[in-house]
């Protein structure tokens, strides 16, 4: 039995059309199921939970990536199959995992091609794309083994399967963008130095792929996990291996 | 982010995720450590992709592939690696199974041992260069060793 959890921004009449197809296509295919709506406050996991023990075996995610961060970092030791439908601007992970967006995700969910993925674990909870911790005095201790410092703040970035997009500087045209790879977590770190009186100036950036790490602070810091915002003064992040079911396309990246 | 083969899932929720077997089984990758020009690194370095050495490493530097360390990067450590082009400043003793690069803009304090060894003019050694694959006089030493006199001047150029 498949259950649909829709985002809420899906309620716009801009993407009314595509949802209508959408679920003609899943009829056709006899794959429709009950539809849920995900509010501010909902708790995916518990939803999830519900419906798993009135018999649901795939759990479809609807929308775009803060609504796959966002039910994925709650419910990612569900057991059940998740499947996505990308509808709408923001789908990075959907092209990763190598669904289209829109109508044509149908196909590629009914074809029920399974891959387990890994997702990052952070303290004490889960994030799926991507993990930010803004711009503080950090030490970065990788795999237990080697130690990360800059002269002043710097920013790191855990890329787990959204990819990250970035520009030297503001005069940069050329997009850049770090692709998450497989198997292990892909930090990236960009120190801050100070120019003028208020101003930072981003340097070059560091890559290092890793599969444990821990960041810590003098002052609390600002970590945003999957769109969620906290204040940590210790992360630890680890990558969690072969956590979740998960209907991918044949284009998928890994 | 990766794909598996299907392992049923029996951690529970909050336990901290055990590092499986798996993960010591590095996948071959094409990935890329960059260490940036204003950071540094203290302690064993190592990386099973190619490493690009742009800021300051001490401790030890270990990689099964290609190690680059650019012009005004700083190497304060035991360096073994694949192979290696070097452009910056490394303090260390260096064990390079296949080649090694030394390009005009190098500095190198420590003792070498590599099977490919290519000097650019300009480039400054100070150590023992040694290489396997060949025998000098009756003793069945595999390796040629070039000491360098202790009045000549730490320089090898050319």
């Amino acid at each position: 039995m498949y259950v649909y959890i829709y985002d809420n921004f899906l309620r716009q009449k801009n993407f009314l059309s595509t949802i209508h197809s959408m679920e003609v296509i899943l009829t056709d295919y006899g794959i429709a199921g009950k539809i849920l709506r995900l509010q501010n406050y909902t708790d995916s996991k518990a939803v999830i939970e519900d419906e798993i023990k009135r018999g649901a075996k795939t759990i479809v995610i609807v929308g775009n990536d803060a609504t796959f961060g966002q039910i994925l970092s709650r419910s990612a030791t569900c057991d059940c199959a998740f499947g996505f439908l990308p509808v709408g601007p923001n789908n990075t992970i959907a092209e990763v995992l190598g669904i289209p967006v829109g109508v044509p995700a149908c196909t590629v969910l009914s074809r029920r091609r399974k891959e387990f993925l890994d997702v990052g674990w952070m303290n004490n909870r889960y994030f799926v794309s991507q993990l930010r911790v803004m711009p503080a005095k950090l030490e970065v201790i990788y795999d237990e083994r080697f130690k990360v410092t800059a002269v002043d703040k710097m920013e790191v970035i855990v890329c787990n399967l959204q990819p990250f997009f970035w520009k030297r500087d503001k005069k940069d045209r050329e997009q850049r963008v770090v692709h998450p790879q497989d198997g292990k977590l892909e930090a990236f770190i960009r120190p801050l130095t100070k120019s003028g009186w208020w101003g930072y100036n981003y340097e070059e950036p560091s890559i290092f792929p890793f599969e444990e790490m821990i960041i810590t602070g003098k002052e609390p810091f600002a970590v945003e996990a999957d769109g969620k915002l906290s204040k940590e003064i210790k992360v630890k992040i680890k990558l969690a291996h072969s956590k979740v079911e998960m209907i991918v396309g044949r284009d998928r990246k890994f | 982010m990766i794909f598996q083969r299907p392992v049923p899932k029996i951690a529970e929720e909050n336990n901290e995720p055990e590092v499986s077997e798996r993960s010591h089984q590095h996948v071959q990758d094409e990935v890329e450590t960059v260490v940036g020009p204003s950071v540094n690194v203290e302690g064993d370095f190592a990386s099973e992709g190619n490493i690009v050495v742009k800021g300051t490493v001490s401790g030890s530097v270990f990689t099964s592939k290609h190690l680059t360390v650019e012009m005004g990067a700083k190497i304060f450590a035991n360096v073994r690696a694949g192979s290696a082009t070097i452009a910056g400043e490394v303090r260390g003793s260096m064990k390079i199974k296949e080649s090694l690069e030394l390009v005009s803009t190098s500095r190198v304090v420590g003792d070498i041992d590599v099977k490919n060894l290519k000097i650019e003019s300009g480039a400054l050694i100070y150590g023992k260069i040694t290489m396997p694959g060949i025998e000098v006089g009756e003793k069945s030493v595999k390796t040629k060793t070039f000491r360098k006199a202790e009045d000549a001047a730490p320089q090898f150029a050319g």
